[in-house]
């Protein structure tokens, strides 16, 4: 499988908010992956070799259409999937070779909502978040439970604790599996696709609270999403992704331009720059000749 | 907390109450049989009698047997035959022959038993009927609690008569035992001199209606049949085989035979279904060549002979042309063996 | 917050104990021939004291020799039945899974009448031939229930119904052709009955598997919490999710088949108690899992007391009771704890 060498397009600078000077914590080397279906030797999808780094506090965002290789990618972040080929490393640890508690204690995922099986309270359900931690056969103690309802805490979800989760609302459901996640401690946290549900408030919210703990905890936060207006919004680094491969790695100023995302969405689309910045997308040219607005979910604002 | 402590120390206690008792429960010695226990005045305990009985189990059966519980009617028929029906202290729901039968203390039915019950009545012996009612788990249970249980058990009707004898043996009526085998033996070859030069009638015996049950070649009833001069159209091992009705309208029997302790209700029957397909093809139903016999032709017990002689009437009047009562029958026999019995006690 | 504590499961398990304690006592106390209750203790006492001589042959044959083991093995099936029935539930994501749903009772019960039919003879051929069809059956489930190398909720559930499905055909096959005299006891079999003594061994066996059984499962109480929330989730959670549902599998199963050997199918024992612990006590399985086991026990000694009292001295098959009493009481609780 022929590896392309993929423009890092610099060093993070200072455009678009992305920080400087901290850590790296998450690497990606050359890391690729195939799915084979059962018996046969041609595989059924590949994730061509990818390269990325993320650093302390910093928001990145995997972003393609669907079937571009994201949650693939984020899998082998996960340590879900082993890479083919290549490195992921979580300071310095070969993530897939981590035991799962270890990595369970370091990298928090947080999934698109999952039905319960039966009715549990939002605190008990951010309880769970601490089950790496508990030896078998011993309850949560003092310290678990303080944990939990700091997490809630963060994510302004306290007043949920003692609420069904069946109860509550798409947003809030949100926002406690989000703490849950919070709940594990992790340094690094993986989101995929959170804004699915969400109606725009919620969206933005959830951004704004995952950029206010990248900053506060030290987090580095990885999204997965397809929304081309939330990425450039709030990540620092935009990993941009297509038919399994990654395109281009850089802060959204650099990643955005007209004729790769047009490539990559298959639409007709504009790229200004806001006064902060950072990137504005635009579908162009409809019938009237006007400029639509920001495309949101497919639906128009 | 001190309410906290209170609970947990009483679910504690609760704890092990429950496993001392069962722990108890597992670790007492094994109850002695009956007869060593307060039974009678001047109970003489002789050394108990091994028998085998008819499902070859080997049966330590106390002498004598005072306390006797039936749990099957044929059983229970029986040992009024035999005479022996003072010692008879329960039988089940279901034994209602003779009438004298059904005033006696119930412990449930043949099928479900109540073991409670019958243990608490303290029995010398059991006595279950394995083809006829009884379940083997149940002998099996009593066994395992240490009452002696006996199996009745026939094939045939000559295996019927010879339990009888091995019973009546079993019971201390050994002498009214081979008389009574002796007597409905004597019946049965006088039948079958009767019935020397004639051919058998083919019949179907209709054990239930919905859906068609019929009897496999290896019941006693089958055998049954042939005593009385019958043949059933359905030939298979199993013993209650589901018949299908293309066969039976294939073989056309001559006789449709049911037996019932209620004639009218079978007859009614009969008329609602006589129209429908399957049974308006059979020319036994057109002809209204119908036999309906006592129940008793069901029970591997004495009176079964009635019912073969009862079905030969009904197949060939021409052979009994010159007989027109009716033998006596088993109950007179079994008033003369107890008076003789009473006799023999008396002048001990 | 009130996260779960070793004092709150002690409370509840100590409660569910007494309430145990007294439907024993209850048990012992009626019956076709009634006890009184301080002869009752009386006769205990004598036997716990080591003086078992002086106990009276009626209390003996009818207390001990009957009631007590019958009561001992209720418990032990209502609590083996009862802890299997929730695991499934968690096991194969769907709160109508029963003990019996994966085939392993269908599996006993082919055992036990092909046993009856070929070995009569063979003392206990019941019990154990029933247990080998629950193995037999176990591991055929086992087989079928994988995908990709590990048990996949869905796949093992259609696997079980299809098992069940079958090996139902194969019974009604079995007794209607070969039905001889020896099968006709598998009609309370298959129903479901407590009523015929055991031999003591028995007891010691399906006790000793019984601990180790639930022992097993209650091990992974902590991880089923996870993964009932979600499997992808419990897997990032640091659970070993495959491991997990392998000892659920088999610990369960086994349960099952335990059970299923001595007494046939009890039926609604193993879905409603798990639901009411739920709605009594919350869905966390460390606590979910005593107190399922000590609620069968009580839900099934007070049904099997039930069925030998109200119609006596014809008893009912126990699984008779439990579907009659078992729906409207889960519409009570239903009813009592969502308004």
């Amino acid at each position: 499988m022929s590896t392309p060498n993929i423009p890092m397009v610099g060093t993070p600078s200072q455009s678009g908010g992305q920080p400087t000077g901290e850590p790296v914590r998450l690497s990606v080397e050359q890391a690729s992956y195939a799915y084979h279906t059962k018996g046969n030797t041609a595989p059924m999808f590949t994730l061509a070799a990818t390269s990325f780094e993320a650093r302390q506090r910093e928001i990145v965002s995997i972003l393609g259409p669907n079937a571009s290789g994201k949650s693939t990618l984020l899998k082998l972040i996960a340590g879900s999937l082993e890479p083919l080929s290549g490195r992921v490393e979580l300071e310095g640890f070969e993530i897939s070779r981590l035991n799962p508690r270890t990595r369970a204690q370091r990298i928090a995922m947080v999934h698109q909502e999952s039905p319960l099986l039966f009715p549990t309270r939002a605190g008990e359900y951010v309880l769970q978040g601490r089950h790496p931690y508990s030896r078998m056969m011993r309850f949560e103690t003092q310290n678990d439970i303080q944990i939990a309802e700091n997490a809630l805490a963060q994510v302004g979800a306290t007043h949920l604790r003692d609420r069904w989760m069946h109860e509550i609302s798409g947003g809030e459901k949100q926002r406690v599996i989000l703490a849950r996640a919070l709940a594990q401690q992790p340094i690094l946290l993986l989101l995929d696709e959170p804004t699915l549900h969400l109606d725009i408030g919620a969206q933005v919210e959830l951004l704004e609270r995952l950029r206010q703990l990248a900053l506060e905890n030290r987090y580095t936060v990885i999204v997965v999403t397809h929304e081309l207006s939330l990425a450039a919004e709030f990540a620092d680094q935009v990993v941009l992704m297509h038919n399994g491969k990654c395109l281009r790695v850089g802060t959204p100023a650099e990643v955005y331009r007209r004729d790769l995302l047009e490539q990559v969405f298959e639409a007709p689309l504009d790229v200004d720059i806001g006064p902060e910045g950072r990137p504005r997308v635009h579908i162009r040219g409809t019938k009237t000749g006007r400029p639509a607005p920001i495309l949101m979910q497919d639906k128009l604002f | 907390m001190r309410i906290l402590f209170h609970r947990r120390f009483f679910g504690a206690s609760a704890l092990y109450a429950l496993v001392a008792i069962a722990a108890s429960a597992q670790t007492l010695p094994p109850v002695q049989s009956s007869t060593t226990q307060t039974n009678g005045a001047d109970a003489k305990s002789l050394a108990p009698l091994i028998v085998k009985d008819d499902m070859e189990r080997s049966v330590a059966v106390p002498q004598p047997v005072k306390r006797i519980i039936s749990l099957a009617p044929s059983v229970t028929e029986t040992i009024y035959a035999l005479g022996a029906q003072d010692r008879l202290v329960a039988d089940t729901d279901a034994c209602n022959y003779p009438p004298a039968a059904q005033k006696l203390p119930k412990v449930g039915g043949p099928f479900t038993p109540n073991l409670e019950v019958i243990v608490s009545l303290k029995p010398d012996l059991v006595v279950v009927a394995a083809n006829s009612g009884n379940r083997k788990e149940t002998a099996e249970a009593l066994d395992l609690l240490h009452v002696p249980t006996y199996a009745t058990n026939a094939k045939t009707v000559d295996d019927v008569l010879n339990s009888i004898v091995k019973l009546g043996d079993v019971l201390g009526v050994g002498e009214q035992g081979r008389a009574l085998s002796d007597s409905l033996r004597a019946r049965l070859q006088e039948l079958h001199r009767r019935l020397e030069n004639i051919a058998p009638t083919r019949v179907l015996f209709v054990v239930w209606q919905e859906p068609l049950i019929s009897i496999g070649q290896e019941t006693y009833i089958a055998d049954a049949l042939r005593h009385a001069g019958a043949e059933s159209v359905i030939s298979t091992k199993q013993d209650w085989p589901k018949v299908g009705w293309e066969e039976v309208v294939r073989s056309q029997p001559a006789y449709l035979v049911f037996a019932s302790a209620h004639p009218e209700e079978i007859t009614a029957m009969l008329a609602g279904v006589r129209n429908l397909p399957g049974w308006r093809d059979l020319k036994a139903v057109e002809e209204n060549k119908i036999v309906i016999v006592s129940d008793a032709i069901n029970l591997p017990a004495p009176r079964l002979v009635d019912a073969i002689e009862e079905l030969a009437r009904h197949l060939h009047p021409e052979a009994f042309a010159d007989a027109p009562h009716v033998p006596a029958s088993v109950v007179h026999l079994a008033k003369r063996a107890s008076t003789s019995a009473h006799a023999a006690e008396n002048a001990q | 917050m009130k996260a779960l504590t070793l004092s709150r499961l002690l409370w509840i398990c100590g409660s569910l104990l007494a309430v145990l304690f007294v439907v024993v006592v209850v048990a012992l106390k009626v019956g076709a021939v009634p006890i009184s209750i301080a002869d009752l203790a009386l006769n205990l006492g004598r036997v716990i004291l080591g003086r078992a001589s002086q106990v009276p042959s009626e209390y003996r044959f009818v207390v001990f020799d009957l009631r007590l083991p019958r009561i001992f093995l209720a418990m032990l099936v209502g609590g083996a039945l009862s802890v299997s029935g929730t695991s499934f539930q968690a096991l194969l994501r769907n709160p109508l899974a029963d003990p019996y749903v994966l085939g392993v009772s269908s599996g006993g019960a082919v055992g036990a009448i092909a046993g009856l039919i070929f070995a009569p003879q063979i003392p206990l051929v019941a019990p154990l031939a029933a247990f080998l069809g629950a193995i037999a059956t176990i591991a055929a489930v086992y087989f079928l229930g994988r995908r990709k190398g590990q048990l996949d909720s869905t796949t093992l559930l259609l696997a079980g119904i299809i098992s069940a499905s079958f090996l139902s055909a194969v019974i009604s096959f079995l007794v209607t052709t070969l039905a001889g005299q020896n099968l006709r006891g598998i009609v309370f079999w298959l129903m479901g009955d407590l009523s015929t003594p055991l031999p003591d061994a028995l007891h010691w066996v399906l006790l000793a598997g019984l601990i180790v059984g639930v022992g097993a499962i209650y091990t992974t109480a902590a991880d089923l919490n996870v993964i009932t929330a979600g499997e992808r989730e419990a897997i990032h959670l640091g659970v070993d999710v495959t491991r997990v549902k392998l000892v659920v599998y088999v610990s369960a199963s086994l349960l099952t088949g335990l059970a299923v050997s001595v007494s046939g199918a009890i039926g609604y024992v193993g879905l409603l108690v798990p639901h009411a612990m739920r709605m009594l006590f919350g869905s966390d399985y460390r606590v979910l899992i005593p107190s399922s086991l000590i609620g069968g026990a009580i839900a099934l000694v007070a049904a099997d007391t039930l069925a030998r009292t109200v119609m006596k001295p014809t008893e009912l098959p126990v699984g008779a009771v439990t579907a009659i009493l078992g729906a409207p009481f889960f519409i009570y609780l239903l009813r009592r704890r969502l308004p």
